[in-house]
């Protein structure tokens, strides 16, 4: 007679075949092979089993399941027997879980970031941190629980073993990734960020203060990125209603000085409120020719000035406001820039990732920010660092600011400059054919805008009346380790492309049981992103209504990594060798892309294809295949796969070259793609040649591109530039100290450098 | 310490700040990257402006 069992952690309990039965029965039941009455008879042969087996001592919970699986075999219930056997092997799955959740929490705790390479997985959070560490423990927990409880088996096991990866698997079950937050819908009328309204702002400053909150907010409902498509047209509203008030001010002290008079205050309000009535136009920074003859009639009439003088008193008045303005403006970027490098999100542990697009705004107003957030960039921040955030995503149009008679060129000028020293902006290219097709003139919603890291949603196949950029992002995102298909194909190509199909089915079908539980989720749930109607029709949605059709506008991604590695696995050697491997590797990601548009077609929703950041990527999924694998040439003997379908950044290779083979992979990776160039510092300086490599991209049909450059920084002396061992401007090495007397004449010589924590 | 003794210490130990774009946003300074993206960064050689460009 069984009395006892002992239980996985030693402790003796009470022999219940009650709870046999139970498990006995759930088996049964999900195999539909019997009911209650089998699972007595089951539970009762258990028994005597186990009396037979343990005569004298208790029997422990593996011996068991041991006995279970063995009576039901005999019983022929052979699919529960299966059943019961895929319980087990989770509750193992489950138990080991949560000591691997342990030690990962123990590590989080006790392990500094800079030793742990774990910690470092997102360079942005600061692992080392209260909150960094905080957010590191949720995410850890949350993985183990989604691994467990919400993935398909097979999707687990595709996961765990570095088959593909879902990206922000931590937040699998909470949020989706991004959006692109049109600004000017969200500032009219006024905005609540669910611990405060805030009125629709009147000024160049509270624009630019209320669209980092935007940004800020919006990051607490999402856990990718934030950007604002349309930053130029956006702040030219807060430009012009800070000059218009400038402008009324100015006239007031243009006519008090003139005419000696004391507070003309009112009486100028009226003059200017009636020209406005009058005209239905107002002061501007290029004011019309009706409102201006409209004032100084007001003039005329108020003061019996001639009508030379009037003209005389709005020249100067303007003048002065438009100076005015133009600082405030200088003013607004540079706290815009600071609050976006300061303010904190996610519990403090991480700084909002943020992008501005911009650059084809033509009012002077547009240009007028463009100018001066390209400033306070070049600026950087109170000693001079270069600002990590945000991202600034020019937006490269012939006829707008492509060409010398351009009306923005001067500002693609500039922005050239600026980026040969700060590395932003980055730029995208509106003239490329996958771009252009969007384009509509007068409508900045054509335009193509990206996401900093290179997400970007345009097309929708849900919705073809709204294939727009603003209010619109990617939902969630999985890669597919393809080096790993390739290797396993044995250079079999018709091997190859049979896996990557499976592979890309399993892959969406993943995206869309993440859809199901987005798709249940409550604008409640978000109370910036969808309370606030910033993501696309969603203020047209009620309490009760779940995100279903809404959150359709956005796109599920299928990602990959390793192109150059897939196509070396395969064929012997990579894209960039020879222009027949540049063909098979088109091929490849024509082939997934091809996937993914047929999947939309199918389901009426956005599947779109990625060339994945991989910031994370790179190092998880080549560490796994060279354990499987070993190290393979060319394909598994680097710390790292390539990027996406990039060139190896070890691969030597022409500017040219390197964007003229990887721009046709931006035209079939829809969901992202970027390309960047290595330039030496020196070359980097030279404005002329940075333009060229710029026009370069442009002609080629890239679509979103960068420049990398070396860009150092002294904070001793706060030199930026290219620092080799020697330090040009004070001439310490690393880590040497510098007299204070060198300090001193340094300081005189350079009155913006910083004063170094610790030397007063 | 006195100031001054501060002063005669000024940048011992201070490293320079290496800002590098990781994949299309940049990091304050290259200690916060993973390994294997330190190990990318080090294998990047430049890309010559000729033929062509």
């Amino acid at each position: 007679m069984i009395q006892s069992i002992i239980k996985r952690d030693g402790r003796v309990v009470l022999y219940d075949q009650n709870k046999i039965a139970a498990a006995i029965l759930r088996s049964l039941e999900v195999s539909g092979d019997g009911d209650a009455a089998d699972a007595a008879r089951v539970a009762n042969d258990v028994q005597s089993d186990l009396e037979r087996r343990f005569p004298a001592e208790a029997p422990n919970i593996e011996a068991i399941q041991d006995t279970v699986e063995r009576q039901l075999m005999n019983h022929g219930f052979n699919a529960a027997a299966k059943a019961y056997i895929l319980y087990r092997a989770n509750r193992t799955r489950a138990r080991e879980a949560n000591t691997a959740l342990m030690k990962t929490i123990d590590e989080i705790t006790n392990i500094d970031a800079r030793i742990s390479d774990m910690k470092r997985d997102n360079a942005n959070i600061d692992g080392n941190t209260a909150m960094g560490s905080m957010l590191q423990i949720g995410s850890a927990g949350a993985k183990a629980y989604n691994e467990i409880y919400l993935l398909r088996p097979e999707h687990a096991k595709a996961y765990r073993e570095g088959d593909i990866h879902i990206h922000d698997f931590d937040f699998y079950s909470l949020t989706t990734t991004c959006c692109q937050i049109d600004i000017l819908k969200l500032f009219h009328g006024g905005f609540s960020t669910g611990h405060g309204y805030l009125r629709e702002p009147n000024s160049i400053q509270s624009y630019a203060a209320l669209a980092a909150i935007a940004i800020q907010s919006n990051q607490n409902d999402q856990h990718g990125g934030q950007s604002i498509p349309n930053f130029d047209y956006g702040m030219a509203e807060g430009v012009a209603k800070t000059y218009r008030k400038a402008f009324t001010r100015r006239l007031k002290d243009a006519v008090e000085d003139y005419l000696d008079l004391a507070d003309e205050e009112s009486a100028v309000r009226a003059i200017v409120a009636k020209a406005e009535a009058q005209t239905g136009e107002t002061a501007r920074l290029e004011t019309g020719k009706a409102f201006a003859a409209a004032i100084a009639a007001g003039l005329k009439a108020q003061y019996d000035l001639n009508e030379t003088l009037s003209h005389k008193l709005i020249t100067r008045a303007s003048i002065r406001a438009y100076k005015k303005t133009d600082r405030d403006t200088m003013q607004a970027m540079e706290g815009f820039v600071h609050n976006l490098n300061t303010m904190h999100s996610r519990a403090g542990a991480q700084t909002p990732f943020s992008s501005i697009n911009y650059g084809t705004d033509t009012s002077p107003e547009g240009r007028m920010v463009i100018r001066n957030i390209l400033l306070a960039l070049d600026a950087g921040l109170g000693h001079g660092e270069t600002c990590i955030f945000p991202i600034h995503i020019f937006k490269v149009k012939e006829g707008v600011n492509y060409n010398p008679e351009d009306p923005n060129y001067d500002l693609f000028r500039l922005s050239c400059k600026v980026s040969a020293k700060r590395l932003f902006p980055n730029y995208t290219f509106l003239d490329s054919p996958f771009n252009l097709q969007y384009y509509v003139p007068g409508r900045p919603e054509t335009e193509v805008a990206t996401m900093g890291c290179r997400t970007r949603v345009m097309g929708n196949v849900y919705d073809p009346t709204r294939q727009i950029a603003y209010s619109r992002g990617n939902l969630s995102f999985t890669s597919i380790n393809l080096p790993r298909l390739a290797i396993e194909s044995k250079g079999d190509e018709k091997l190859f492309y049979e896996k990557l199909q499976h592979m890309l089915e399993l892959t969406a079908q993943q995206l869309l049981d993440r859809f199901e539980i987005q798709a249940n989720k409550h604008i409640y749930n978000y109370p910036f992103l969808m309370g606030q109607g910033v993501w696309l029709d969603s203020d047209t949605l009620t309490l009760k209504d779940d995100l279903r059709e809404v959150l359709k506008h956005g796109t599920m991604s299928i990602g990959f990594i390793g192109l150059a590695e897939t196509l070396t696995a395969l064929y012997g050697s990579h894209h960039g060798e020879s222009e027949e491997l540049q063909k098979k590797g088109l091929e490849i990601i024509g082939f997934m892309r091809d996937y993914c548009d047929r999947k939309s077609q199918e389901m009426r929703m956005n599947f779109t294809l990625l060339g994945t950041p991989a910031e994370g990527l790179s190092g998880r999924f080549i560490r796994m295949d060279q354990k499987r694998f070993g190290k393979i040439k060319g394909v598994t003997d680097r710390e790292y796969y390539t990027n996406s379908f990039h060139i190896p950044v070890w691969y030597p290779i022409s500017v040219y070259d390197k964007i003229r083979l990887e721009a046709p992979y931006h035209a079939l990776c829809n969901a992202g793609h970027i390309s960047y160039v290595e330039l030496d510092g020196d070359t980097a300086r030279n404005v002329e040649a940075f333009e060229a490599v710029v026009r370069c991209m442009h002609d080629c049909g890239v679509g979103y591109g960068s420049i990398n450059h070396p860009v150092d920084r002294d904070p001793v002396c706060g030199y930026v530039g290219i620092i080799g061992d020697v330090c040009p401007r004070c001439g310490r090495r690393e880590g040497e100290e510098i007299a204070p007397e060198r300090v001193e004449e340094l300081r005189r010589m350079y009155p913006e450098m910083p004063a170094f924590q610790g030397i007063e | 310490m006195t100031a001054k003794s501060k002063n005669e210490k000024l940048g011992q130990g201070v490293g320079f700040e290496r800002i590098r774009r990781i994949t299309g946003y940049l990091v304050g300074t290259m200690d916060k990257w993973n390994d294997a993206k330190r190990a990318e960064e080090r294998d990047r050689v430049k890309h010559s402006l000729s033929n062509n460009a």
